[in-house]
């Protein structure tokens, strides 16, 4: 077991500023109460007072690896001028375990198959502490439990233990990081159990081997409520498809591409010159995203790109709830065989 | 709290110039260009080409040589008519190539039926080409090419060549208008008609299809209700792509990445040709 230790809530406001100093700070911070948007969302923070660390973030941290406008380079005709991007180290406090799950899934796109410069940048400018989800911190749309998936990564997970956070190791980074800080970080033993990991599931997903219902009525329920409006990939930590296009100056000469993030639930998604469109029907959208998350992505490397964050679900505008679809299909199916 | 600035060099994404050294009319919305470009490629394989300001285009290349890349390019798009505008010595942005090309070491010692359709002929000319290059490798060749109207006619000049040393069959689909003489004994219909009419089963035979989705699908069937089974057929996709590398996810087709799985794959090998 890696080496435990305590940080005290009492000396939690004067770590979180001592740290501000030397980075960015980015947690949750309380949503906008005069909103309908309430619930707390990642957000860089000057003060320890914004943290809000109740349920889980509305967006997730994904647009803290990716600009929403990535300048992939510029240019002056034919000439291509490398670009530059500007970073400040940054600490992400409090983050979820789905949320590090995500940011595992883009590590394995962005910096393992064919390394993306600009994710590889800003990934290694970036310290990971994370938060257990205790009981109370998850709700009924959370289903992580359901998946077999690997091991999070992080460089420091927080197990909340009340009066003070218990802190395991997970990086050498990590180490870096509480030798700096050492007098916030007391050595202990024994505090964090196995069963301080939260493994409720209170809803579940009943299978993520979808193949033999790619056919079935009942995904129609789904599609047919179906805005296609991107929301749930927008929301989702693994999603990570994208358009890339040039935007050309004034002068008509210079300009520079971009790379902007693309939802497979919309219609332009699969359009091609001559407006043919692949996958013109909602219903083969809808399913794309799910059979993608679930068996694709299974098939390919052997655990799903869903993360069972429930973000799709809960803040789905036309409350759309695949997981209930394929329980309801799988559940319909063991009464057929009994 | 510092803030760095971060240069981006040898990014995925980023192009390299190269000049156009011949460029040719094909047909009345498509044109060649060929690149001055030593491009170590298999046949099937696809670059991306870009104009600043436009954007970039998958194109499959339709050559095979170690001197020079060829690209036949549509006229549909917003880059392929910027392209269109191109002039011997310009200069375009290029990378590549990417892709999983047609298993030339497998076709080795067969005999080998191309179905083409339209502008889906473009990449099989680069395998023709290699067929070329190396024919006591291959056994007996036969290429069916389908366009719509003798006007959308593509490689006048290899299909005069290709008859000497193939056995050739041009359909069009509406035979009107005026005829090159190379195509004066072409046929009226669609191509699937002659694979119909002249192809028999052969277990030591490969086919290569490649064109519109319905003249694969159709095609497909035809060969496979001749006894043809799905290992023995190749087709080659394409898709809306953006990256090349697996990452944009725009070129799905189910599980497969059609920029790294193909855009060359074994007909058995994709569950559901179609999207839907």
């Amino acid at each position: 077991m890696a080496k435990q230790y305590l940080l005290r809530k009492a000396d939690f406001d004067t770590f979180i500023n001592s740290v501000l100093k030397r980075s960015e700070v980015i947690a949750p911070v309380k949503g906008d109460e005069t909103k309908l948007r309430t619930r707390s969302r990642y957000a860089p923070i000057t003060s320890p007072d914004e943290i809000w660390l109740e349920g889980i973030p509305f967006y997730t941290t994904k647009y803290f690896f990716f600009d929403r406008k990535e300048v992939l380079f510029k240019f002056k005709g034919n000439e291509v001028i490398d670009p530059t991007i500007t970073l400040k180290d940054r600490v992400f406090f409090g983050v979820r375990p789905c949320d590090l799950q995500g940011i595992r899934h883009q590590d394995i796109v962005f910096l393992e198959e064919n390394p993306d410069p600009f994710y590889k940048a800003r990934r290694e400018a970036t310290l990971l502490i994370g938060l257990q989800c205790a009981e109370d911190g998850n709700d009924e749309f959370c289903f992580c439990g359901s998946l077999d998936l690997k091991d999070i990564y992080f460089d420091l997970m927080l197990y909340d233990k009340d009066d003070a956070y218990a802190v395991v190791c997970g990086s050498d980074k990590g180490t870096a990081f509480i030798e700096r800080y050492e007098q916030y970080f007391e050595a202990t033993e024994g505090v964090i159990t196995p069963s301080d990991v939260c493994t409720k599931d209170k809803r579940g997903l009943a299978t993520t081997d979808i193949a033999d219902i790619y056919d079935r009525d009942e995904w129609k329920e789904g599609a047919d409520r179906c805005i296609s409006c991107g929301a749930c990939t927008m929301l989702c930590p693994s999603c990570h498809c994208f358009t890339i296009q040039d935007e050309l100056d004034l002068d008509l000469k210079s300009g520079q591409r971009v790379r902007t993030p693309a939802s497979c639930q919309l219609m332009s998604f699969t359009r091609v010159a001559g407006d043919h469109v692949f996958r013109s029907e909602r219903l083969a959208r809808f399913k794309h995203r799910i059979y993608h998350q679930l068996q694709y992505s299974r098939e390919r490397r052997g655990e799903t790109l869903c993360i069972g964050c429930g973000r799709c679900v809960r803040d789905c505008p036309a409350k759309i709830d695949w997981v209930s679809i394929i329980n309801k299909m799988k559940e319909g199916d063991k009464d057929d065989d009994a | 709290m510092t803030t760095r600035e971060i240069l981006i060099r040898d990014s995925p994404y980023r192009p390299e110039k190269k000049k156009v050294i011949s460029y040719r009319r094909e047909s009345h919305d498509s044109f060649t260009i060929r690149l001055d470009w030593r491009l170590d490629h298999g046949p099937g394989q696809f670059i991306f080409c870009s104009l600043p300001g436009f954007g970039e285009a998958p194109i499959s290349i339709c050559s095979h040589s170690d001197e020079y890349v060829e690209l036949n390019i549509r006229e549909v798009g917003n880059v392929t008519n910027a392209l269109a505008d191109l002039k011997v010595g310009d200069e375009l942005l290029v990378r590549g190539p990417y892709g999983t090309p047609y298993p030339m070491d497998a076709m080795r010692g067969k005999d080998v039926v191309f179905v083409g359709g339209g502008c889906g002929v473009a990449p099989l000319k680069g395998v023709i080409e290699y067929i070329e290059h190396n024919r006591e490798a291959f056994g007996k060749v036969t290429l069916f090419l389908g366009f719509r109207t003798p006007k959308d006619t593509l490689f006048l000049d290899s299909l005069e060549r290709w008859m000497d040393v193939f056995a050739v069959d041009v359909s069009f689909d509406e035979k009107s208008g005026e005829v090159p003489a190379v195509c004066a004994l072409a046929s009226e219909g669609f191509v699937t008609q002659l694979v119909a009419q002249n192809v028999e089963y052969d277990e030591n035979t490969l086919a290569l299809l490649c064109g519109p989705p319905i003249m694969i699908e159709k095609a497909a069937e035809l060969l496979m209700g001749k006894g043809f089974s799905a290992e023995q057929l190749y087709l080659s996709a394409e898709r809306l792509m953006y990256c090349g590398i697996g990452k944009c996810g725009r070129c799905m087709i189910h599980g497969y990445y059609t920029c790294l799985d193909g855009p060359v794959f074994r007909y058995d090998e994709l569950r559901r040709a179609s999207d839907g």
